[in-house]
């Protein structure tokens, strides 16, 4: 059974994979205007699923963590471990 | 998961051609103490470090040496701009641009492409640090060999900033053999690692 984090972590990935491909699309397709819509909506959403996904469970980069009181860098676990993907 | 940012982590503009500097500097790409091994060394030795400390360690100076081959790249390909046959011939440049022209093709100055041969990956956290330790410094003295070769200016500042990184890493890494050896067992004066005989029982 997924949890909540891994559930939210399926559709970010999802969606970012959406835009990875895009990305690649318009690196040799750079002035198709339907590439480039569909690149900017799946932009939007995977910057919204980012930021609730980071909110609730922590960041995905070390630029981004909150930095307060502990490096949460070294708190959370590594992708590679069972159940982190 | 990695991202690419158009960016270097330090600027490299180079004047003047040269491709006799290109020669020794693409030791620093594909040599045996080189950026792709560097790289390679680190970000496949993650996974059997014990902590988070150490996998971040690695995760982040394996990600930063990423950048490093790009920077050394970067100095190959400006060195390497514009050359004439004769600037070719008459620097000895010509045996790498038989192979190669002005491609940038890792492999040491002494001639040999890259090989893994030139990592480990033991799955032994302690002896993986011990050898990034080396390699850190193994590294540097390549920087300064570069530098003892080099003169202008242009080139020299990116190498000795390279020359910089080795030495923090060297850091970096010693804390994480002090944080694994701190793991371990105290009566462990010879700091081996016992954790591959002690695995807890495989999950059914």
């Amino acid at each position: 059974m997924e949890n909540n984090k891994q559930k939210a972590l399926r559709k970010l990935m999802a969606a970012r994979f959406a835009l990875h491909d895009a990305e690649l699309y318009l690196d040799s397709h750079p002035d198709c205007q339907e590439g480039l819509r569909y690149f900017r909506a799946k932009r939007e959403q995977a910057e919204k699923l980012r930021n609730e996904y980071e909110t609730e469970f922590g960041s995905l980069t070390s630029r981004c963590t909150k930095a307060d009181e502990r490096w949460e860098w070294v708190c959370g676990a590594f992708p590679w471990e069972r159940g982190e993907s | 998961m990695f991202q690419y940012e158009k960016v270097l982590q330090y600027p490299v503009n180079i004047k003047n051609p040269n491709p006799a500097l290109a020669k020794v500097i693409i030791s620093q790409l594909g040599g045996p103490d080189g950026e792709v091994g560097a790289a390679m060394r680190y970000l496949n030795q993650r996974y059997a470090a014990p902590c988070r400390e150490v996998q971040a360690i690695l995760t982040d100076i394996g990600t930063e040496e990423l950048g490093h081959m790009e920077m050394v790249a970067a100095i190959l390909y400006q060195l390497t701009r514009n050359l004439s046959v004769s600037e070719i011939k008459e620097s000895g440049f010509d045996a790498y641009f038989v192979d190669h022209t002005t491609g940038i093709y890792p492999a040491a100055a002494s001639g040999p492409a890259f090989t893994a041969d030139y990592l480990q990956s033991t799955g032994d956290p302690l002896a993986d640090m011990h050898e990034d330790l080396a390699a850190e410094q193994k590294a540097r003295l390549t920087y300064d060999n570069i530098l003892r070769l080099v003169d202008d200016p242009d080139v020299r500042d990116p190498i000795k900033f390279l020359r910089e990184r080795e030495i923090v890493h060297y850091q970096r890494f010693g804390e994480g053999l002090r944080k694994i050896q701190d793991m371990l067992d105290s009566k462990n004066f010879y700091a081996f690692n016992p954790s591959f005989d002690k695995q807890k029982p495989k999950r059914k």
